[in-house]
């Protein structure tokens, strides 16, 4: 990654200067901020790091900047849901696609040449050319999934989510006036937004409610598994190899999956091992078991059996996870 | 006769020693590659108006200057200029095997490819199409089926074709790479040519490949023959290096390792073939209960204590006939040869010495050929496997588990099995720490003196001094680990081979290669220790004695030859015993009187003052030093030392005034100091002198240590 940066560092000094753009030795400085992190920033988020390395600029000259940086195409604007504008690295010849969390916000970054690959292919069955794209997948990553709780309030829910009704709490009262709207136990909702001060829009059935927050509350759900109807398509996706998701560690495959390797870091002795063991870029890597104390990794590479320890399968970023039975 | 060398190499367990075996049978010499503690196997035959010498180099999975196997192999082929290399490949694993063969290829010598366990490949539905891989390669190709014996004599006679055509024609082969890449390396080869490098014969294009690739081994050789001469070849490498990094976004070394994968991906494409027949994979099949979640664990601490049964209790009955047939010899010389100082040398001395090594050959063999069982079976991997976690946190290998294992018979054998870990460091501190294990020499030692002094808790005293040898061992190893031998794990990445039906022959050729060096190096040491002690317990031999013990003996004789006289038939036989016994007690009292003023007694005064704060006495102290030889004889030289048989010692030991605590400390002092004096020569042949220097001070100090924390804690705590 620094290779390239310091070359982008390079085409900016030859660009900004053939232009003759002013200011050049601070808006050098706005870059070489920019290029230091990875996550998606707004200028906001950028001038408090510039203020923090005791560089001081303000935000109209930073932002201004940033649009400089756009349009010379060393950055891309992107907008998620929340409005506001963030910027992220545009290394020349390199597309990727972003994941959204919606609860914690981060941002996952993926590329998938067979998504790439369908979406030229739809363009063309509608004869549109296809210059651009943009494609967003919004829901909770797999941190937020793990740490929410099973059993949740309705008023602690998130836009675009989908429950079960649990139960009501507040007595009697309150469920019958639910009940009369259509809301019952074991029905599912979808939350189509959460307004300021708490209010939320919900779909039940066919029919769109208005709830305050005070009521909301006292609706307790559970996640639904609406995603489980489409399941069992994912999974005759999955199976038809059309399935693909973002890189994964290989110490974070579970027993019984397969991938493709995509990258294999860390030292170079220990790269150059796993790579004269045949574990190079492309290769397909199955998951035959972990040891009865976790940590070594039985894998199957080119046809045979060779284990590894955790730490040493961190290194390794899979793809194209699949379960092969 | 006209001479050729041949050398085999190949990956492990690609089936390179079988074929080894299949072409010389039992006419191997197996010795140590110089300098490194890496197998060297040699075997000759003759064929065809030929001397064939046949060397079997370690098996790698690459050439990089990573581990010593590797630059063993390198060495060999680039120094000693084989005249034909066998490379095994294993059929069905044909993609990761050709990424040593392009390494080999890229050496510039005669190859012959052994495509092995052809049997095995066909019966997964792999074909590989030997003629094409022949052409593209530009060398010939052959199928063997090692464990049947197929094409044993197909490979001697292409290795003579090979090595006669080569002769005449050298052939060109080439790795291709990148072509940027092939730019550079073509423009370093002419500097390397231009600078007339005349003192190294290594192929230029293969130097070329290595400066780009950084490598440190040839590097220094250079630098060594050159000097300064090629720093600015060295600098325009770096340079190159630079611009491979700047336009691959990678380093050189990765860049290059996937060029190779990149050129062999292309000849697989055009050589093999893959029928989808899956069959059943009996070895998944084997594993899905040996490597079990759930039954993993218990079969494997069954098959240890499977081993160490056989071990012990079956190598127990040979053990028996050697004792009694060297028992026998002793008591025939004994007869034989009359009383003088050669006599008592070769008696107590060389026979009593050797005699002490021969009786555990019945165990070692027993136990090298289980090991031997494991390896070639493919289960030493799950070994490895199962205990790498709890290995880890110690801060060793998986793989380190079976020698500290067998530590508890013997360290000896158990130092030589650290062969089998790759890396240097893992080595060492496997064998620094392996005398901790309580080896079974110690055993009789703690069943003495804990049955005299703890009787029916003794079994826990033992299991607890057991526990204690682990203990140490796992804090030593935390501790070096910290210090000298610190630095990264070695990654642990190691193959699982499919589990095979071992072969009969190889196993035995296993293990009796394997013993043999143990008795051979054992042998001469224990000798010359066993003789050293024998003198210091001889001399001086004009000993003034405090009074006349001859006299003594003489009065009790004509005392008794009196009473017997005037007694009746069956008093006659009872005072005979009687004066039998009490000419004994003179002559042990005799016998005592002159150890303390022979060497060894002076030296037992002498580091009396040392042992004293641990609570060990000097004669204890004595058997200490004799148990450098062996620890068997800790047991042995207490009883000459009290003088008694060893079934009166614990009398003897107790009215000597040793308590409880005493020896309790004594024990722990037994448990922990220098192993005997096979196992310091064992590691300084297998790692070096320093080592060994280091393995003496270092368990002398943690011993002393120790016993000192228990006796004097134990005086404090009121229990002297």
């Amino acid at each position: 990654m620094n290779i390239i940066h310091e070359q982008e560092k390079k085409q900016f000094k030859k660009l900004f200067r053939e232009q003759g753009v002013d200011q050049f030795d601070k808006r050098f400085q706005v870059l070489e901020s920019f290029l230091k992190s990875e996550s998606h920033e707004s200028s906001q988020e950028i001038t408090k790091r510039l203020n923090q390395d005791n560089i001081f600029l303000d935000l109209d000259f930073v932002t201004e900047t940033m649009t400089l940086l756009c349009k010379f195409g060393f950055a891309n604007t992107v907008k998620f849901n929340d409005g506001i504008l963030r910027y992220e690295h545009r290394h020349l010849g390199m597309h990727h696609d972003h994941m959204v969390c919606i609860k914690c916000e981060k941002i996952i970054e993926f590329k998938d040449e067979k998504i790439e690959l369908q979406q030229v292919h739809i363009a063309r069955a509608y004869g549109f050319q296809m210059l651009q794209h943009k494609m967003e997948i919004y829901g909770l990553c797999s941190k937020c999934l793990d740490n929410r709780s099973f059993v949740m309030s309705l008023a602690l829910a998130k836009q675009g989510e989908f429950f079960l009704i649990n139960k009501f709490q507040g007595g009697r009262k309150i469920q019958i006036r639910c009940a009369s709207m259509g809301i019952k136990i074991g029905e599912t909702i979808e939350v189509i937004s959460v307004q300021r001060g708490g209010q939320l829009v919900i779909a039940v059935g066919e029919s769109r409610f208005i709830l305050g927050r005070g009521f909301a509350s006292k609706i307790m759900v559970y996640p639904s598994n609406k995603i489980s109807i489409y399941s069992n398509e994912l999974n005759n996706f999955a199976d038809n190899k059309k399935f693909c998701c973002p890189n994964i560690l290989l110490s974070e495959m579970k027993q019984g999956q397969e991938g493709t390797i995509v990258k294999v870091s860390g030292k170079s002795v220990l790269r150059r091992r796993l790579l004269e063991m045949g574990m190079n870029r492309g290769t397909k890597v199955f998951v035959e078991k972990y040891a009865p104390l976790k940590d070594p990794i039985e894998l199957v590479v080119k046809g045979y059996h060779v284990s590894l320890r955790v730490k040493e399968a961190a290194n390794i970023s899979v793809q194209n996870i699949k379960c092969r039975k | 006769m006209k001479k050729l060398t041949i050398a085999l190499a190949g990956n492990p367990n690609s089936g390179k020693t079988t074929i080894f075996n299949n072409l010389t049978g039992a006419r191997q010499k197996v010795g140590n590659w110089p300098g490194v503690t890496v197998e060297k196997k040699e075997g000759y035959i003759k064929k065809n108006g030929y001397n064939l010498k046949i060397v079997d180099l370690p098996g790698t999975y690459s050439l990089t200057p990573f581990s010593i196997e590797e630059i063993a192999v390198r060495d060999f082929i680039l120094n000693e200029k084989p005249d034909v290399i066998v490379n095994i490949i294993d059929s069905a694993n044909l993609e990761r095997s050709l990424y040593l063969a392009m390494q080999i290829i890229e050496l510039d010598c005669p190859v012959v490819f052994a495509l092995n366990m052809a049997d095995i490949a066909k019966a997964r539905g792999i074909s590989i199409n030997k003629t094409k891989l022949s052409e593209l390669l530009n060398l010939p190709v052959i199928f063997t089926v090692g464990n049947k014996g197929q094409g044993t004599e197909l490979i001697i006679n292409t290795i003579i074709k090979e090595a006669e055509s080569f002769s005449l024609s050298p052939k060109k082969r080439k790795v291709k790479y990148n072509r940027e890449i092939e730019y550079l390396i073509s423009n370093l080869k002419k500097n390397i040519e231009k600078k007339s490098l005349s003192l190294v014969s290594y192929p230029k294009r293969w130097i070329a490949i290595k400066l780009l690739e950084n490598d440190k081994d040839i590097i220094e050789k250079l630098k060594k023959i050159h000097q300064n001469k090629i720093d600015d070849l060295i600098n325009l490498a770096d340079k190159y290096r630079a611009r491979i990094n700047f336009f691959f976004k990678d380093e050189p070394e990765i860049v290059l390792t996937d060029d190779r994968y990149g050129f062999i991906a292309g000849i697989i494409k055009e050589t093999v073939f893959v029928s989808i027949r899956k069959r059943i994979d009996i070895s998944r099949n084997i594993d899905l209960v040996l490597t079990n979640k759930f039954l993993g664990f218990p079969i494997f601490i069954f098959f240890i204590w499977l081993m160490f049964e056989l071990t012990f209790s079956l190598g127990s009955y040979p053990m028996e006939w050697i004792s009694s047939g060297v028992s026998l010899i002793s008591s025939f010389i004994d007869t034989s040869l009359s009383d003088s100082i050669i006599k008592d040398l070769i008696l107590n001395g060389i026979i009593a010495g050797i005699g002490s090594v021969i009786v555990f050959l019945p165990n070692i063999l027993i136990l090298f050929f289980c090991i031997a069982l494991f390896e070639d079976t493919g289960y030493m991997a799950r070994v490895a496997f199962l205990m790498d976690r709890i290995m880890h946190i110690a801060g060793l290998h998986g793989k380190s588990f079976i020698p500290m294992l067998m530590g508890f018979g013997c360290s000896v054998p158990a130092i030589m099995a650290t062969r089998m870990l790759e890396s240097e460091k893992d080595r060492i501190l496997t064998i620094i720490i392996t005398p901790f294990m309580s080896c079974s020499a110690r055993l009789p030692v703690y069943i003495m003196l804990a049955g005299i002094f703890f009787k029916d808790k003794a079994g826990t005293v033992i299991f607890g001094l057991y526990l204690t040898g682990i203990f140490i061992a796992i804090l030593s190893s935390k501790f070096l680990k910290a210090t000298l031998l610190k630095g990264e794990d070695a990654p642990f990445v190691m193959e699982l081979p499919p589990y095979r039906v071992p072969m009969l022959k190889s196993l035995i050729i296993h293990m009796w290669e394997r013993s043999k060096m143990f008795l051979k190096k054992m042998g001469g040491v224990i000798l010359l220790g066993s003789i050293i002690i024998w003198f210091l317990f001889t001399f001086p031999q004009n000993i003034q004695f405090t009074s006349d013990y001859s006299k003594a003996i003489n009065d009790i004789k004509i005392e008794y030859s009196q009473k017997i006289a005037s007694s009746d038939k069956t008093n006659k036989q009872r005072l005979k015993k009687e004066l039998k016994g009490k000419i004994q007690i003179i002559e042990e009292t005799k016998e005592q009187e002159r150890i303390s003023k022979s060497y060894i007694g002076m030296l037992g005064k002498g580091i009396e003052p040392l042992l004293a704060p641990v609570g060990i006495n000097w004669l204890s102290g004595i058997a200490i030093v004799t148990g450098l030889v062996a620890k068997e004889v800790v047991v042995s030289t207490m009883g000459i030392l009290y003088g008694v048989e060893k079934e009166d010692l614990g009398n003897a030991i107790s009215r000597s005034g040793m308590t409880c605590l005493s020896a309790l400390s004594m024990m722990v002092f037994v448990l922990l100091y220098i192993p005997c004096f096979a196992t310091i020569i064992t590691i300084w042949k297998e790692v070096s002198i320093n080592w060994a220097f280091f393995n003496l001070f270092y368990t002398t100090f943690v011993a002393w240590t120790m016993s000192f924390l228990v006796y004097q804690g134990g005086v404090f705590l009121g229990f002297g």
